[in-house]
């Protein structure tokens, strides 16, 4: 027990990820909401806190967006927060949302995420804007030598080969492990296209080298809610098995590349994982089960090893021999991850689900058997700044 | 206004001195008042020593690649139209990292370690961009 397990998460709910370009993204918004709400056994009227934005986020409702949710509710909220680790930002709620909850500040909070409708840019389902969205999203003026963010991600895989000789194929390791997951995943991005081999990736076609297409996330919409609410409530409501946050951590490591001594240890993820597995008192060896922001390959692999789970230049050799597919050493991203299964809007809150999933034994054919303990690890930028997350099953 | 179809800097004051300087075809990095360290990009203040000083000082643009990934699949079209092109990371000896391009050389033949030299490109009557050229 620590001090954050007073929370749990309570509900949880996705829609299919894909194209949604023909709703609304308000629509989407509230049907996630009252998904996980109804999930939880929780309604509308059980809300008295928000994570992140309103569902539309125009003007003052976009910049107060605690207020405009409560416009729509109809009752005032006791807590709004919004953290800023960029694609993870929306699951990093479950932080914010533990503490405020954990210390009395309120009862119930929603963190939902949504890309839907035509949204231009990288809310959108068009691959070319949301390319050139993205691109300029690289550190202060880099995107102008026709930077990406395969790009900003290919150097530091490069630089990761070159001095650990990591291989294309432990790369490609990644990706065959977190499809195998996807074509069990009916909501799914690429689930449905069927399982790929490391040949597969390596003869997809290169966007920067070393990364293949098939090393990288998808482009897609799609939405979800995570509820959090008291443990003792969880357990009372009798749904499911509540899932606590036994540990949490930050770490805003640099914004500019240049200001890394080495490019290959994104520190800033030391430091959150340190930070969590110090405060939940549980050990890398402990982790039955773990959701890895997975922009690219390579991702997980430096990821793996700041987050301590294998030495620094050992993460090629860890994920070898599908050691992170279902039933292997440290089942990872098994619902597909951003790679495989959706890459939407704040992502990582799927991958947050897909842990919750686990750890509450109602992954269906995907299931991690016994898992008890689950490490969650979100990114923002080009893993600038960086969470870690201990769950465990109550 | 200019036909320039490319991305372009936005800026703040603080980096007007660096691309003022590459304008007149000199590459200037701060150095620092309080500890002689080299600072890139241009900050408000030493990461190591937090002196708040630093004097725009030109350096050889000289250094050897770092990293690099090649591009294939570019942000816009205008960039598009140049792929493949090599995006590199170049350590300076003043110890700094500085990212750009790599002209004039093969992309199957980048390497890192290779050796590389700054090059000025005026890309726009107001703009001047450094790539780098292998040695």
């Amino acid at each position: 027990m620590t001090t954050f397990s007073r929370a749990a998460v309570a509900g949880v709910y996705m829609t299919p990820q894909g194209d949604l370009s023909d709703r609304t993204p308000e629509s989407v918004y509230m049907e996630c909401v009252k998904g996980a709400l109804e999930d939880a056994g929780l309604t509308l009227a059980d809300v008295d806190g928000l994570i992140g934005p309103a569902p539309e986020g125009v003007g003052i409702r976009g910049s107060l967006p605690g207020g405009a949710f409560a416009d729509l509710i109809g009752h005032p909220l006791k807590f709004h927060a919004s953290s800023s680790i960029g694609a993870s930002a929306q699951s990093a709620g479950i932080g914010l949302a533990a503490m405020a909850i954990a210390q009395g500040v309120c009862e119930v909070v929603v963190i939902p995420t949504v890309a839907a409708g035509r949204a231009r840019g990288y809310a959108g389902a068009d691959r070319n804007a949301a390319v050139a969205a993205m691109a300029k999203l690289g550190s202060p003026y880099e995107y102008i030598w026709g930077t990406t963010r395969v790009a900003d991600y290919a150097v530091v895989a490069q630089r990761h080969m070159h001095e650990f000789g990591t291989t294309p194929e432990q790369l490609a390791e990644v990706a065959v492990a977190e499809r195998y997951g996807a074509t069990l995943n009916p909501l799914s991005y690429m689930g449905h296209r069927g399982e790929i081999t490391i040949d597969d990736v390596l003869s997809s076609r290169m966007i920067a080298d070393p990364l293949h297409l098939l090393d990288c996330c998808v482009v897609n919409q799609g939405g979800g809610c995570v509820v959090m609410a008291r443990t003792e409530r969880v357990r009372s409501l009798g749904r499911h098995a509540p899932v606590t946050l036994l540990g949490w951590g930050e770490g805003h490591g640099y914004l500019d590349p240049n200001h890394l001594t080495d490019l290959t240890d994104l520190y800033g993820g030391r430091v959150a994982a340190d930070t969590a597995f110090g405060l939940a008192g549980v050990s890398r060896d402990d982790i039955d089960v773990a959701g890895i922001s997975d922009h690219f390959t390579i991702n997980v692999i430096i990821e793996l090893e700041n987050a301590g789970f294998c030495k620094r230049g050992e993460g090629g050799s860890f994920v070898e021999g599908g050691a992170l597919k279902i039933g292997g050493r440290l089942p990872t991203n098994t619902g597909g991850g951003f790679l495989s299964c959706s890459h939407a809007a704040s992502c990582g809150l799927f991958t947050l689900i897909e842990v919750v999933h686990q750890l509450r034994h109602e992954a269906g054919p995907r299931q991690v058997e016994n898992a008890r303990l689950g490490y969650v690890h979100g990114v923002g930028g080009v893993s600038h700044v960086q969470y870690g997350a201990i769950l465990a099953r109550d | 206004m200019t036909d320039y179809p490319k991305l372009l800097p936005e800026i703040t004051p603080l980096h007007e001195p660096f691309w003022e300087a590459l304008r007149q075809h000199e590459f200037k990095l701060q150095k620092c008042a309080g500890c002689g360290r080299f600072r890139y990009i241009p900050t408000e203040i030493c990461q190591f020593c937090h002196s708040l000083d630093a004097e725009w000082t030109a350096v050889s643009g000289r250094g050897e690649i770092y990293t690099f990934t090649i591009v294939r699949r570019a942000p816009t079209p205008a960039y598009q139209e140049e792929t493949p092109y090599a995006i590199v990371h170049v350590t300076l000896p003043e110890g700094v990292r500085v990212i750009s391009t790599l002209v004039d050389c093969p992309v199957e033949d980048v390497r890192i370690g290779m050796p590389v030299e700054l090059v000025y490109d005026d890309v726009t009557p107001d703009w001047t961009l450094f790539r780098f050229r292998p040695v």
